[in-house]
């Protein structure tokens, strides 16, 4: 018998070590960690990730200050660009893009699956949501009309990280997506000037984005109605204004408006920016990023003695015109000295802010627009055009001005050409004329124009940029003119 | 991870359940988790004899010590009749009538026939044979008799450790197994050792074994006191390290500890203490030679324009005088020391009849050879075991280690990053002619006229910097083991190990960083932890001629650390330091946690049949946090034979060899090489924020940085191994053969994703490496008697071969050296890359030929150089010089290596001695880049003044040519892009050394009885006694780059290795 107990000591002894064992759970939750599952919980988070997609843009743009150097060379304001675009052209600027919408959308993902669960900033997901998605559609808007039909990825998409996309979005789908986040963005963004998105800027982008649609690759023109309406409500609910004075216009005080909607902003602290990048070499700049001689000097011929010239360009220094300059070609000044004091120059930062959009740009879209819409100008249209002129020649922006206006009864196209010809001058150097190129398809004029030994790198493939190789492979297709292995 | 540990009771309860049901053929398992006798009578096999007249023999086997034996085998002679003794020692045989004689055996000791008569009862007492015993191995979750083993392992007992007295258990490795390489990338006290098991798998899974001590996995060799150590497996091919699963591919080293014996109390002390210095120094310059070099470049430097100039002089004829006469600063003397080592081993075991124990100090304290170095290690280790009863026992050991050291963190590419480093490979190129001092006896700082001007003082980066460094580890381990039934053991054991670091680090104002910063400094703590629980079921069987062991093993394991960091920099007060921290004007803050866990089940049978034929299968299933969601489990199976050809009776008949055997194994086994979280997608800020709501420093950006790979795992290695054992002449003549292959796929690889996910790519596996090679051991005694010799050669070689990487056809790896060496600072100007086809460590290069004579100045013009100009190879021919002449320049990895281990014994003495070597490597001498530098820089190496002349024109040193005379020779170069990856600074870093020569003396015991004292001996030691190479660096065993094993094979600025002579005396009483 006390064998028998012996065996069932043993069998409790070991049935009660077997009971302690456990098996460890394998899902990872980590701690001091920050990934997707513990992140865009709160609105300063998600406002976070939206500043990281900012960075991206901004990388692009900072890392010497010229988001759009490069990427736009091939146009006929910057120096340089022999319209021979090849592989991997633009690439960078696809690559930031993506980024910042990857990180949009986690915003996107997060609120919808509701990760935002604290009671007091329930009311301002709405606002939250129009930023993210004012921003997505800045991004698109800038791929679409770069790159044609592109890979449209929204919160809703499947990680493509492992569900690879093949195929491209068509154009027109890419702008329905856009319309709607600009359409929801105006319902929900602030009005009012800040460095963050604002109502204001949802509806030039949006007027822009008609706009741009209503002329090639789309060429859906019933929507020059709907960007002249979005710029109507815009000018009429007179949030913003022209800065009278042409030398202010770039002035730091006037960063956030009344002029400038939205731009790229630039403070004390940021390291990033570096004013030299713009200047000759008798400033101690890099001496590179000049205007091209031909187009300036067709501009200053045109117009000569226009004010608006010595605002925005560097035509001399300390005494010395810029046909004495080392590289004997004006460069621009929007973004240096007077308007940044001459200590931050010398330290290589910069306050000044670069422009995305401003009140001038949305009076010659409305200009655009409505001539195009209504088939001719309006009085309306004309005085939006030349309000920017009189601006630009120092004269009071309200009195007519028969020596600076626009000349009466011009022709439909008339009116459209001088109209895209004053956004050339007014908008030189924001990175926006290489858009109106592709969208009026003027290529070939241009380069007639200004450098025709160029012609024969010129075609309609140009209009594209090339997709990445490696993104073109995988979505099977690349914009024509190029080649993928 | 409490709340998961309930979660997963029940599943991990019916887990184990069902492996003992399955494990347990008489025996059924109830829901609620007892376990119900079903059937109850055990029937003996008759071996199916037909027996007429049979009768019952009962018996108890004993062991010499009066333990019985469970599990002993009991056979009738001649017959596969037989049985096994039950966990109480006792059998009882049904035999024929006509039975006469039983064989009774037992693992570890002698096998008895007993002739039986008429007998039925028979008690047996089997004597432990200590041959055998030594013969037994540790293998992972058992242990096995070293004939039976089916695998490739090598065992090495501790005892032969310390025959030749080390500080280091993975030093003493070294050289002892063929196949396992050791490599001490620097000399720094208490630094890192590379130890590598049949070649690299990974290229950036890391291939670091997997070290087990008592059990515990993911022990620390360097943390060991050699004293401690009882035994060493090394575990190579996939059926032994199978059973480790995805922690086995790199292969496995297993630490059995020392263990209290039954006996009297037995103290045992020993002592060493000695002196370690440099081998060799660099052979650099005086100060007078250096002068008149830099002069005489400077001479050179005579057309900087259009216009021919005479350079004055650097050093005027007086000071030139000066310095022949004083011999200038010799920098290596001022930052080397013959440094003092000494170590203090005290233990105390013994044993009653239930109880065994062991308790053991050491204290090593050891001086590094260059200033300011040091490293001290208090150990404790403890352990107890105690018999409960019969049929349960119970052990616990603690080890506590406390580590101190003063030397920096050693971070990848250390040469330049911390002062140390620093020190190592500035002080032979500064130029003896500066004094240490200057006449305020401040440190002098490097004069702006020559020489590189930001050169920091050595002697300062060595002395001034605080680096104070502590560990502090525990180690608990305890198991609980029944021999619940008759051939069933069942053992739990739990363990844990822990530490926690804390580095204090300080550079002051005299130091480069601290003159730059106004002091900087770091405290870093972190406390890491890993449990295990490990429930072991084995299960022992001997049916007659078939002997079957089954094992079983449930396993968790929780990885815990954390940790966190503070920067510090412009300190008030240099003195006060890193010590108050609110005398730092900035402060960096960083922290982290993380948490990992596996958990695994596996099993492994092990058969033999008339103990000749041998198989052995396993098989392990892990789970591990670390892998991403769809990939949680990974299986490791192999298989095993093995075909003890002595054992057949036509071999034995022959009377040649009391060991043949044929082995062959095939398995899998993976690499973990996952970081926590890695397959997760995270979040970062960054250091640019843009402005967004109106202020960069506040508006923190926090970006997705990487994508998630739910698919993310192990890296998987299949092993072939073939080999044979032999033993001749009784064992005196002994020789192990294996031949292995491998192939590692899945590789942890950097894979492109298109853009427009946001990444530019993703850790996947892809890619793939193979390795094969051969390993030879050749043991004997040639010489018995009064005089022994005792002696084992090993010689290994092992070939790598890139297989894929997943689409790359190159991938550079970064070996760059800061600046001033002039190659790699990028990686598409890498040294080393790995290319599919080409094995690991290929070096990219222009192969030079020397330089230019004055017979061959035609052929130097047609690439525009002048006779003594370098002379590149074309390797294209098409008379430039350029990237497209690129080549393969030399090759990091060994062809192989040996060791050779003797011990003669005459009468008390014993003479001991450990020659080791790689042979066919080759290293990148970094530091000659700028030794060797010509002019006025840094060229302080005495090859300067071996340049090229007209009338030395045999060298590879190039002339001092002047501006003038090359503008008049008015050539072309068609030498472009050129950069400082030549084969110049190539260098055979083949080896033979002596790596330790002992010569022991043991006080004879008749002496040493009058005095109480059971054993006193007294030894003198040297290491790295002398080293045979063509290398000319301070040690060919370097690498300054070891984070990666594709990385191998540079060598700037890593600590020597010291030479070492050290006395002891060892006593036991």
């Amino acid at each position: 018998m006390k064998n028998k107990y012996g065996f069932l000591k043993r069998y409790f002894a070991v049935s009660f070590l077997i009971s302690v064992v456990a098996c460890q759970d394998l899902v990872e939750q980590p701690k001091g960690f920050v990934y997707p599952g513990n992140f865009n919980t709160t609105i300063s988070q998600a406002e976070a990730s939206l500043t990281a997609s900012m960075n991206a843009l901004w990388c692009e743009w900072c890392s010497n200050y010229s988001y759009g150097y490069g990427n736009f060379i091939h146009d006929d304001v910057l120096d340089g660009g022999d319209l021979e675009i090849g592989n991997g052209f633009g690439s960078d600027l696809w690559n930031q893009h993506y980024i910042a919408l990857n990180n949009i959308n986690g915003v996107l993902k997060a609120v919808k699956l509701g990760s935002i669960t604290n009671s007091d900033e329930q009311s301002e997901i709405p606002g939250l949501l129009g930023q993210a998605r004012y921003l997505r559609a800045f991004n698109y808007f800038t791929l679409v009309r770069l790159f044609g039909d592109i890979p449209l990825i929204t919160e809703d998409t499947p990680d493509p990280v492992t569900n690879p996309i093949s195929e491209r979005t068509p154009i027109a789908d890419v702008y329905a997506l856009i319309v709607g986040d600009l359409e929801f963005a105006i319902d929900n963004l602030p009005v009012g000037n800040s460095p963050k998105p604002s109502r204001g800027a949802a509806q030039a982008l949006l007027a822009k984005v008609y706009l741009t649609m209503a002329t090639a690759p789309l060429n859906e023109t019933a929507n020059y109605a709907k960007a002249r309406d979005v710029a109507k409500a815009l000018i009429d609910e007179g949030m913003y204004s022209l800065v009278p004075d042409v030398f202010e216009v770039f002035s730091p005080e006037n960063k956030f408006g009344p002029e400038n909607i939205w731009s790229y902003n630039s403070t004390e602290d940021d390291q990033n920016t570096d004013p030299q990048i713009w200047t000759p070499g008798i400033m101690d700049g890099w001496g590179d990023a000049s205007l091209d001689l031909l187009w300036a000097e067709n501009w200053l011929a045109a117009r000569p003695n226009e004010p608006r010239q010595d605002a925005y360009l560097i035509l001399e220094y300390d005494g010395v015109p810029w046909t004495d300059f080392d590289e004997a070609k004006p460069f621009v000044g929007k973004y240096v000295m007077p308007y940044i004091p001459q200590e931050e120059y010398d330290a290589e930062s910069s306050t000044a802010n670069m422009p995305i959009l401003r009140y001038a740009d949305v009076l010659m879209m409305y200009a655009e627009a409505a001539n195009m819409a209504e088939g001719g100008p309006s009085a309306e249209a004309y005085n939006a055009i030349n309000m920017v002129r009189r601006r630009a020649n120092k004269v009071p922006l309200d009195i007519p001005n028969p020596a600076i206006d626009l000349a009466g009864g011009l022709s439909k196209a008339d009116f459209d050409k001088a109209v895209i010809e004053e956004r050339e001058f007014e908008l030189v150097f924001e990175f926006d004329r290489w858009y109106d190129i592709i969208r009026k398809r003027l290529l070939v004029e241009l380069t007639t124009k200004y450098h025709p030994e160029n012609l024969g790198n010129v075609s309609d493939d140009d209009y594209l940029y090339p997709i990445p190789d490696y993104d073109a492979k995988l979505l099977g297709s690349q914009n024509p003119g190029y080649t993928t292995e | 991870m409490n709340e998961a540990l309930h979660k997963n009771y029940k599943a991990a309860f019916g887990a184990l359940l069902c492996v003992i049901y399955f494990t347990l053929p008489g025996y059924s398992v109830t829901a609620a988790g007892s376990i119900v006798h079903r059937i109850k009578n055990e029937e003996h096999s008759n071996g199916g004899y037909e027996i007429a007249k049979e009768r019952i023999i009962t018996g108890t086997v004993k062991g010499d010590d009066g333990q019985t034996l469970p599990g002993a085998s009991v056979l009738v002679k001649g017959t596969t009749l037989g049985t096994t003794t039950d966990s109480d020692g006792r059998f009882t045989l049904s035999a024929p009538d006509n039975v006469e004689t039983l064989v009774i055996s037992y693992i570890g000791y002698t096998s008895q026939e007993i002739a039986i008569g008429n007998q039925t009862v028979i008690n047996i007492t089997l004597i432990a044979d200590m041959q055998i015993l030594s013969e037994v191995v540790v293998v992972g979750y058992g242990s096995q008799k070293k004939s039976d083993l089916t695998g490739s392992i090598v065992s090495i007992k501790g005892d032969d450790v310390m025959q030749l007295p080390t500080q280091r258990v993975d030093q003493a490795l070294q050289g002892r197994a063929a196949g396992v390489m050791v490599l001490s990338p620097s000399g720094v006290p208490g630094g890192p050792t590379t130890i590598r098991i049949r070649g690299m798998n990974s290229i950036n899974g890391g291939n670091a074994p997997l070290v087990v001590i008592d059990g515990l996995q993911g022990g620390d060799l360097n943390s060991l006191n050699p004293n401690d150590v009882e035994s060493m497996e090394i575990l190579k091919d996939a059926s032994a390290t199978a059973i480790y699963g995805s922690q086995g591919a790199n292969g496995v080293i297993l630490i059995t500890t020392k263990k209290g014996k039954k006996g009297a109390p037995m103290i045992n002390y020993t002592y060493t203490v000695g002196a370690q210095q440099l081998r060799s120094k660099l052979d650099v310059m005086n100060a007078g030679d250096f002068a008149r070099t830099a002069n005489a470049f400077k001479a050179t430097q005579n057309q900087p324009g259009n216009v021919v100039i005479v350079p004055t002089p650097i050093f005027t004829d007086a000071e030139v005088a000066a310095f022949d006469k004083n011999g200038g600063t010799d920098w290596q003397n001022e930052i080397y020391q013959t440094a003092p080592i000494q170590n203090h081993q005290l233990s105390l075991s013994g044993g009653f009849d239930k109880v065994q124990y062991l308790v053991s100090g050491g204290y090593l304290d050891q001086k590094g050879i260059l200033l300011n170095s040091s490293f001290k290690r208090f150990s404790l280790r403890t352990n107890v075991n105690v018999d409960i009863n019969k049929w349960s026992s119970f052990g616990l050991s603690w080890a506590g280690i406390k580590e101190q050291g003063n030397a920096p963190p050693f971070f990848d590419g250390a040469g330049n990053a911390d002062a140390l480093g620093y020190t190592v490979s500035v002080a032979p190129r500064w130029a003896a002619t500066i004094p240490v001092f200057d006449e305020f006896g401040n440190y002098n700082r490097h004069p702006s006229n020559y020489g590189e001007p930001g050169m920091w003082n050595p002697l300062a980066s060595a002395l001034e910097p605080l680096s104070d460094n502590g560990t502090l580890r525990n180690n608990v381990n305890a198991f609980i083991q029944f021999k619940f039934l008759k051939d069933f053991t069942f053992r739990v054991t739990g363990g844990a190990v822990t530490a926690n670091q804390d580095n204090y680090r300080y550079l002051n104002r005299e130091t480069k960083e601290g003159f730059q910063r106004g002091g900087q400094g770091s405290i870093i703590s972190s406390q890491f932890a890993r449990y295990q629980n490990s429930n072991i079921l084995t299960y022992d069987k001997q049916f007659s001629v078939h002997h079957l062991t089954i094992t079983a093993v449930s396993e968790q394991q929780v990885v815990l650390s954390k940790g966190s960091s503070v920067v510090g920099s412009g300190f008030l007060v240099d003195g006060a330091g890193i010590y108050d921290l609110g005398g730092a004007t900035s402060l960096v803050a960083s922290s982290y946690n993380n948490d990992k866990a596996i958990n695994s089940f596996l099993g492994r049978v092990n058969y033999s049949f008339k103990d000749k034929y041998l198989l052995t299968a396993s098989y392990r299933a892990d789970g591990a946090s670390v892998f991403g969601e769809n990939n949680k489990w990974g299986y490791f199976p192999s298989v095993s034979g093995a075909w003890k050809v002595s054992e057949e009776s036509f071999i034995k008949d022959l009377g040649w060899f009391s060991d043949l055997k044929i082995r062959g194994s095939w398995g899998i086994t993976g690499n973990q090489a996952i970081s926590p979280y890695e397959t997760l997608a995270s979040l970062s800020s960054s250091n640019n924020n843009y402005p967004y709501q109106g202020n960069s420093l506040s508006d923190v950006g926090y970006g997705i940085n990487r994508a998630a790979n739910p698919n993310l795992k192990w890296e998987s290695t299949k092993q072939t191994d073939i080999g044979f054992d032999i033993g001749l002449f009784n064992g005196r003549l002994t020789a192990t053969f294996d031949y292995y292959e491998k192939t590692t796929e899945n590789l942890l690889l950097s894979r492109q994703l298109p853009t427009y996910t946001g990444f530019n790519s993703i850790i996947d596996n892809v890619g793939s490496v193979g390795n094969k090679g051969i390993e030879l051991t050749i043991g004997g005694d040639p010489l018995v008697g009064d005089f022994k010799w005792n002696t084992s050669f090993n010689i290994s070689g092992n070939k790598s071969k890139v297989l894929d990487l997943g689409g790359l056809t190159s991938l550079p790896f970064r070996t760059t050296p800061g600046a001033g060496y002039g190659f790699s600072t990028r990686n598409n100007n890498a040294l080393l890359y790995l290319k599919p086809g080409s094995p690991f460590g290929e070096m990219t290069g222009w192969i030079t030929d020397g330089t230019w004579g004055e017979a061959e100045s035609d052929k130097a013009a047609l690439f525009g150089q002048l006779p003594g100009d370098i002379k590149y190879r074309d390797i294209n021919n098409d008379g430039k010089i350029n990237r497209s002449d690129l080549t393969v320049i030399g090759q990091a990895q060994p062809k192989f290596m040996f060791g050779w281990n003797n011990r003669f014994s005459y009468k008390n003495f014993d003479l001991m001695f450990l020659i080791q070597g790689v042979q066919g490597n080759d290293l990148f001498n970094v530091n000659r880049i700028r030794l060797e530098r010509p002019g006025d820089s840094e060229g302080t190496s005495n090859a300067m003044l071996d340049r090229w002349t007209i009338e030395n024109q045999d060298t590879d040193v190039p002339a001092f040519t002047s501006q003038s005379d090359r503008k008049a020779a008015a050539l072309t170069s068609t030498v472009s892009g050129i950069d400082t990856r030549v084969s110049r600074w190539v260098e055979d870093a083949s080896y033979i050394r002596l790596n330790n020569i002992t010569l022991a003396y043991s006080i004879p015991q008749s002496i040493i009885s009058k005095i109480g004292l059971n054993k006193l001996r007294a030894y003198v030691t040297g290491s790295n006694v002398f080293t045979i190479t063509k290398y000319t660096g301070y040690d060919p065993e370097v690498s300054s780059f070891n984070t990666n094993d594709a990385r191998l094979g540079l060598d700037f600025g890593s600590y020597p290795t010291a030479r070492s002579v050290v006395f002891g005396i060892d006593l036991t009483f």
